[in-house]
């Protein structure tokens, strides 16, 4: 009888969702023990999917300098078709964010300067007079936002500009430092997140407190920009006199939800395990709440890098970074549940013997997972490796 | 006595601007001058990496590193190389990659700061060594490199030979 009841218990069981993965693909269609492919950004946007078209940035050194690749498969496609090389001087850190049917536009530092180009098709705009890194970019409906890291003086500060579209023509009609004064200290790797009231959140690195602070700003239309809070709820200060604080490095955010902002960023507040993945949500409020630590604990005493926060309208939001836990590094994703970031679940073709690092994501319109990653051998070089996921 | 006032205003506002960075009064330099001035001269490269504002940085920094003949065994015997574990500044590793000083870190999987490397003149490392280390540890370390016991034997090996 006993068992019986178990039985049909077990029969009961609703089936568990879970994302289910494509095959992956290799995105890069050069490979070599030299050539170094590189997916960092700021705000870690090197895959975008507009329509059914499916966009990933990168930088390489193939050509014997630095340049900025793009690639694009439509989104049922086997495979990725040949790259597109982006720029003509040296260049870093590119990014990439849809328009819609499947446009895009890309952003990259060229020759020490920002530049942003749509495509396909465009012609390319330099965003930046002065010296210029760390460039990235935002789209909510019509508005267009872009940031980076401008030298002001002795050091660099963040620049946002409102961007506009007319067929392929990129313009700029708004362009404003996020504070007016020169900066005390570095500022750097700004990650924006924009809503479709035209509203943009803005977050940066900052050390005007003498260590890096992910800091935070807002503007509702890129035009003024709120006093600047800290993302990070660890007060500032040395101990017993010596230093300034912990350290915390490369925000990154992600619209969330009709109203929301979800950020993540590296903190290492528990000094003694590297580097950990926290977030904080803004709900709508323009106010962050209080830090959440997201990896589980069988993250805990390992350090974490890359990570990247991606969501969608509907309120999913995950984080995505990379560790290794397991023995080599892996991708790694954790979803938030309404209360937590849930259980650590490894990206399935980006885990496993080798080193699977720096993962890029993005969400679809259907809530499909997009995720962008490297795959390391030194005798075979770097593949990019790209796969879907569908929640089932 | 105005300008002796601005003097110190000055030097103070430098000195809360500096909290772990290199420690003062060495030759420091960044990675890739470093690498270069390490092949041309022979010399192995000691490479600091520490983290701005890190408190155990600034501890070795005024424990340690404010020793006289410390500065004078290291400046003379090794090329000294800092790099900022936060810093998107770029370098480019002996094997042509490019990288962020902050990937560095990754490189070297670098728990905490500061992180102590020694590395061959040709950029190969040696050792490696976390956290807040005294006079007489860098000492060791010292003749661990130079006097190539690394070549035969652990450092825990070494410093177990030695005691």
């Amino acid at each position: 009888m006993r068992a019986a009841a178990l039985l049909l218990a077990l029969l009961a069981w609703p089936a568990q969702a879970a994302w289910e993965w494509s095959a992956p693909l290799t995105v890069n269609s050069v490979r070599g023990a030299a050539i170094f492919p590189h997916l960092e950004s700021a705000n870690r946007r090197g895959v975008a999917v507009s329509g059914d078209t499916v966009a990933v940035v990168w930088e390489d050194n193939r050509d014997g300098s630095p340049q900025c690749y793009l690639a694009t498969k439509p989104a049922a496609a086997a495979a990725f078709q040949p790259e597109i090389r982006l720029s003509q001087g040296d260049c870093y850190e590119p990014v990439v964010a849809a328009l819609g049917e499947g446009r895009f536009v890309a952003a990259w530092e060229e020759a020490g300067r920002a530049h942003a180009r749509v495509l396909p098709g465009g012609a390319v705009l330099k965003l930046s007079d002065a010296e210029a890194a760390q460039v990235t970019l935002a789209v909510a409906g019509e508005r267009m936002y872009a940031a980076w890291a401008e030298q002001a003086g002795r050091f660099r500060r963040i620049v946002v500009a409102r961007l506009a579209l007319e067929g392929d023509a990129l313009s700029m009609k708004t362009r404003r430092p996020v504070e007016a004064k020169k900066p005390s200290d570095e500022q750097g790797w700004p990650a924006l997140a924009a809503k479709g009231d035209g509203s943009v959140t803005v977050a940066w690195e900052d050390r005007r407190n003498h260590h890096t602070v992910p800091m935070v700003s807002y503007s509702r239309d890129g035009r003024r920009f709120a006093r600047p809070a800290r993302l990070t709820d660890q007060a500032s200060g040395g101990v017993d006199g010596l230093g300034a604080g912990t350290g915390a490095m490369r925000p990154t955010l992600a619209a969330w939800g009709e109203k929301g902002i979800a950020a993540a960023w590296l903190d290492k507040r528990d000094f003694l395990s590297g580097y950990d993945v926290y977030a904080a949500l803004d709900g709508g409020t323009r106010r962050f709440g209080k830090n959440i630590r997201v990896q589980d604990s069988f993250g805990d005493n390992m350090v974490q890098w890359h990570a990247t926060v991606v969501g969608d309208a509907s309120g999913r939001l995950l984080a995505l970074w990379d560790d290794a836990r397991d023995g080599t590094p892996d991708v790694w994703l954790s979803e938030w549940d309404g209360k937590a970031f849930g259980d650590d679940v490894a990206v399935p073709a980006a885990s496993g013997p080798g080193a699977q690092s720096d993962p890029a994501a993005a969400l679809d319109a259907a809530g499909s997972l997009h995720v962008v990653w490297l795959d390391r051998d030194e005798a075979a070089g770097t593949r990019i490796r790209y796969a879907r996921a569908v929640w089932r | 006595m105005k300008r002796i006032g601005i003097l110190l205003a000055a030097s103070f506002l430098w000195a809360t601007t500096v909290l772990a960075d290199p420690p003062p009064g060495y030759p420091f330099v960044g990675f890739d001058a470093g690498l270069k001035a390490a092949r041309a001269s022979g010399k192995p490269i000691f490479l600091y990496f520490g983290r701005y504002g890190c408190g155990w940085c600034d501890h070795t920094n005024k424990q340690t590193f404010s020793d006289a003949s410390l500065k004078k065994l290291y400046t003379k015997n090794y090329v000294l190389v800092y790099v900022d574990a936060e810093s998107g500044k770029r370098l480019t590793l002996p094997s042509g990659e490019r990288i962020t000083e902050a990937e560095l870190g990754v490189r070297l999987q670098a728990f905490a700061t500061p992180l102590f490397v020694y590395l061959t003149p040709q950029g190969d490392r040696i050792v490696q060594i976390p956290g807040f280390k005294t006079v007489q540890d860098f000492r060791d370390y010292d003749r661990f490199v130079r006097d190539g016991h690394y070549k035969q034997k652990s450092l825990l090996e070494f410093l177990g030979d030695k005691s």
